[in-house]
């Protein structure tokens, strides 16, 4: 049995948070650890009453910092598996199991939980977008990942120690890019995701324009070049 | 070269050499910082004196006007500072980062004794 940690990066999340962490606890039986990013709101509070294991940053750094920190709490602690798991709410504890159990058979190196694997993408412009970056991500890596935008990802020693190594990962679609061209395998696994109840997503229409600009101009210009063995 | 700009130069030129130095006494400012910005003023003086040099090489290579070739150097020198100053900021971003993890982690260890 191998362990497994999940990682919950939160920014004021005080009204998910709890509900996020009790459907961790028990839907599954792996260790978590709360990635709060230096919340304004009560954040810290709603964990430490209801003494949640979380490690709080002093200064606000964004979500790939958050994962960052994670995946060093998992180096550093020996863990085998790492999941990155969004605390707002919209993930659902219960496939984890699916996910982990692909890593354990060694079906893969990253499994991420997707969305569209037996579903269709809806049309809207979010949906666009994914779609573009599944473009772009087929293009450069000729494998096809039909949700490259999900938060849902688990990933082995193997993807954890890259992480380590190179400071610019981040937890998005250019790193799969990355990890495929550094010769790791990626398996997509259909689950659910639900709508966020509470609190704002960060994404308003100048953030989605930024982030698409941003993850194409990676996953093309950077990513597409990495050479596989250093 | 016009005289005008000849002198503008000159003068602007001394005022970034003074001012850079007063902040290096008030200790605002790094030495290793300060040195491009006097190199900078140093080139500007000996352009407006040896203006006829300047003439004869924007002349050579095939400016239009030679304020247009001064311009031009200032303009690549500015952009080698933003260059620069851009990669500085990034490495600062991520030492802090590091920094925040640290911190974060060392108090988590602490609490968790």
């Amino acid at each position: 049995m191998s362990k497994v940690l999940i990682i919950i990066p939160a920014y004021n999340e005080s009204q998910n948070i709890e509900k996020t962490v009790k459907d961790v606890i028990e839907n599954t039986d792996y260790d978590y650890v709360i990635i709060n990013d230096c919340s304004k709101d009560n954040t810290k509070e709603v964990c430490e009453k209801n003494n949640f294991n979380i490690i709080s940053l002093p200064i606000n750094c964004g979500l790939t910092s958050g994962i960052q920190i994670g995946m060093k709490y998992a180096y550093k602690h020996g863990y085998d598996i790492a999941i990155q798991f969004d605390g707002d709410g919209q993930h659902q504890a219960k496939y984890l199991k699916e996910l982990v159990k692909e890593i354990e058979n060694k079906n893969c190196d990253i499994a991420i939980g997707s969305r569209f694997i037996t579903k269709k993408k809806p049309k809207n412009m979010r949906m666009l977008g994914s779609s573009l970056l599944t473009g772009a991500i087929k293009l450069t890596t000729l494998k096809t990942i039909k949700d490259p935008t999900s938060g849902m990802r688990a990933y082995n020693k193997k993807a954890i120690e890259k992480f380590i190594q190179n400071a610019s990962l981040t937890p998005e679609p250019d790193t799969l890019v990355y990890m495929i061209k550094k010769g790791l395998k990626i398996k997509e696994i259909q689950v659910e995701m639900k709508e966020r109840e509470f609190g704002e997503s960060y994404l308003n229409p100048i953030k989605s324009m930024q982030y698409m600009v941003n993850m194409f101009f990676s996953i093309l210009f950077i990513r597409a070049v990495t050479i596989k063995n250093k | 070269m016009s005289i005008t700009l000849r002198i503008i130069l000159i003068i602007a030129s001394l005022i970034s050499s003074f001012l850079c130095i007063k902040r290096i006494k008030q200790s605002k400012l790094k030495v290793e910082n300060s040195i491009v910005w006097m190199i900078g003023s140093i080139i500007l003086i000996l352009m407006s004196i040896f203006s006829n040099a300047v003439e004869w090489l924007s002349s050579k290579l095939g400016f239009m006007a030679p304020v247009n070739f001064v311009f031009l150097i200032v303009i690549v020198f500015l952009l080698i500072q933003t260059f620069i100053n851009n990669i500085k900021i990034a490495m600062l971003n991520e030492k802090i980062k590091d920094l925040n993890h640290y911190i974060a982690l060392e108090e988590y260890e602490r609490k968790s004794k």
